[in-house]
């Protein structure tokens, strides 16, 4: 048995959640939430901890230097930081759409990184 | 001089200038125009690349840049003019702009209603007195995140952030991504400033020391920061001594608080509240000199756009109709008073006659309160905390039941005795 604490971001009170973790990895026990979207959010956090990674890439044959971008949806959090090394390898060359694809299949979470914005020539 | 007719002008296109243009024109106002001094329409959601805008608007995760996006779309197919590069100089109580503009030089528009939409600035080391030299390496948290998002530089390599504001939080989880390294959040209040999912998101996802109640007492370096001195704090927030310790560092951010900002305010006649640096308004938006309204930001600082963009659609809804039917006669003025643990509530004054919403902050940090508008609502919250702005809803039945002649409701965060 293990103990990790999450703290909830579903409203400004900020439950620091408790969870009890069993020999097999389960949550079998929450304490500390004041309510059951909270203690669902942080079983949520615990398994699979994602966000949406927002950043830039560097362009070339714009006047905008860098074109802004994001990851469709989120990823793991553990990806963000070798997600960085990816996009600052990456340049891009206008005409640019928002919405267009960057990064295909952002190291194979099958996640695409995004244009945020328009880039013009 | 040129002079022009137009029917609204709306100065600044960030969120709150495209909502309430967008509005004014939806509702009937002919002749709209965006005055904005920058290239492109979308003001500072340019440079706020970070994801988390319009969850309430637009019920989706957005960017800045996204957000802006879909608000530029709105301006171009609703038959608003923006005029672009144009940079508003003065306003006149009797509603004349007058702007530089690259187009057409000085020009003076006579404008039927006005929405003010110019938003806020940043609160500068000028205004905090830290002692030290005049090293390069010190930057707001906005223009850090201007240089690293839009421009290319990033600023430092070992950087200290003063204050926990929102964008200075923003801007350690951005540094941390970019490979410098975020020696500490520095906050001399005993609770952070910014959104909860900021603190959790930026600082603890990347491990950034936060330290409440501290300050940075001291800057050194001659020509380039060198490092700070972070010093413990006591009650009157004053540095204790023997507590000092110095962090090594190249860079300083401060993150320190947002001004609305008012100086076209103040030439046209607007009164401003001191509390929240913004003109006083009526439910309708509308300021103290009659026909000039505003939204957003140059209002009170907020810290979700989705709240800034619904409150300047009701100051472009009322500059519109202040034009069509002169529909905004003098009515009722109902004057709200904040109370217990109430820093301001806006607007400032309600009529009483259609449903409202009411913004507000507190002064401190509670859990477990009471929310009451007079004797007409209660609302019970979880935990309110002064960098969480709040909002009531209070229908028109509720408001039925303010007396006759009531000429100002107290507004109270009490404590709740039942828990
Ligand atoms: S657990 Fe519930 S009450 Fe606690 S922070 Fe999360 S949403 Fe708020």
């Amino acid at each position: 048995m293990a103990e990790v604490n999450i703290i909830c971001i579903g409203c400004p009170l900020g439950c620091t959640a408790t969870l009890t973790i069993g020999d097999g990895g389960e949550v079998a026990a929450i304490t500390g939430c004041e309510c059951k979207a909270g203690e669902k959010y942080v079983v949520e956090e615990y398994k699979n901890p994602v966000r949406v990674l927002t950043a830039t890439v560097v362009t070339q044959g714009s006047p905008q230097p860098l074109l802004p971008v994001r990851t469709a949806v989120p990823i793991p959090k553990a990806k963000l930081l070798p997600g960085m090394k990816v996009l600052a390898k990456t340049r891009v060359k206008p005409p640019v759409k928002i919405g267009d694809v960057v990064i295909p299949n952002l190291l194979d979470t099958g996640i695409d990184v995004a244009s945020t914005s328009d880039l013009a020539i | 001089m040129t002079l022009r007719d137009v029917d609204v002008a709306v100065i600044g296109s960030g969120p709150a200038g495209m909502a309430a243009a967008i509005k004014a024109k939806e509702t009937g106002a002919e002749n709209v125009v965006i005055m904005e001094r920058a290239e492109q329409l979308g003001g500072l959601l340019h440079q706020c690349i970070h994801n988390g805008f319009g969850l309430l608007y637009f019920k989706e995760d957005l960017t800045g840049p996204e957000y802006a996006h879909r608000f530029v779309e709105k301006v171009m197919d609703s038959g608003v003019r923006p005029l672009l590069q144009t940079m508003v100089v003065g306003i006149s109580p009797h509603r004349d702009v007058t702007a530089v503009s690259s187009q057409e030089g000085y020009i003076t528009f006579r404008a039927k209603s006005i929405v003010l939409a110019m938003g806020c600035r940043e609160r500068t080391r000028g205004a905090l007195n830290i002692p030290g030299g005049r090293p390069a390496g010190i930057f707001t948290a906005g223009t850090a995140q201007r240089l690293v998002n839009v421009e290319g530089f990033v600023p430092g390599k070992k950087v200290v952030i003063l204050g926990s504001g929102d964008v200075g939080m923003i801007m350690a989880r951005r540094l941390t991504l970019e490979g410098a390294k975020v020696e500490a959040v520095v906050e001399i209040l005993p609770y952070v400033g910014g959104l909860i999912r900021n603190e959790v998101q930026c600082l603890h996802d990347f491990n950034i020391p936060l330290l409440l109640e501290h300050t940075v007492s001291r800057i050194h370096g001659e020509k380039r920061v060198e490092a700070v001195t972070v010093a413990r704090v006591d009650k009157d927030k004053n540095p204790i001594a023997g507590t000092g310790r110095q962090i090594e560092c190249d860079t300083l951010l401060l993150s320190v608080g947002l001004i609305p900002e008012n100086e076209l305010s103040l030439m046209a006649g607007v009164e401003l509240a001191p509390i929240t640096g913004g003109p006083v308004v009526d439910e309708g938006r509308q300021t103290s000199v009659p026909g000039i309204f505003a939204g957003g930001n140059v209002v009170h600082v907020h810290d979700l756009v989705d709240n800034v963009s619904w409150e300047s659609e009701l100051a472009g809804q009322s500059a519109a109709e202040f034009i069509i039917g002169g529909k905004r006669a003098a009515g009722r003025r109902v004057n709200l008073k904040p109370g217990r643990n109430i820093r301001y509530i806006v607007p400032h004054t309600v009529s009483g006659e259609k449903e409202v919403s009411l913004y507000m902050r507190v002064n401190e940090p509670e859990e477990d309160v009471r929310l009451k508008v007079g004797s007409i609502m209660t609302k019970t919250v979880r935990a309110v905390k002064p960098g969480e702005m709040l909002k009531l809803e209070l229908s028109q039945a509720q408001l039925s039941k303010l007396k006759e002649g009531t000429a100002e409701i107290v507004v109270d965060c009490e404590e709740r005795g039942d828990r």
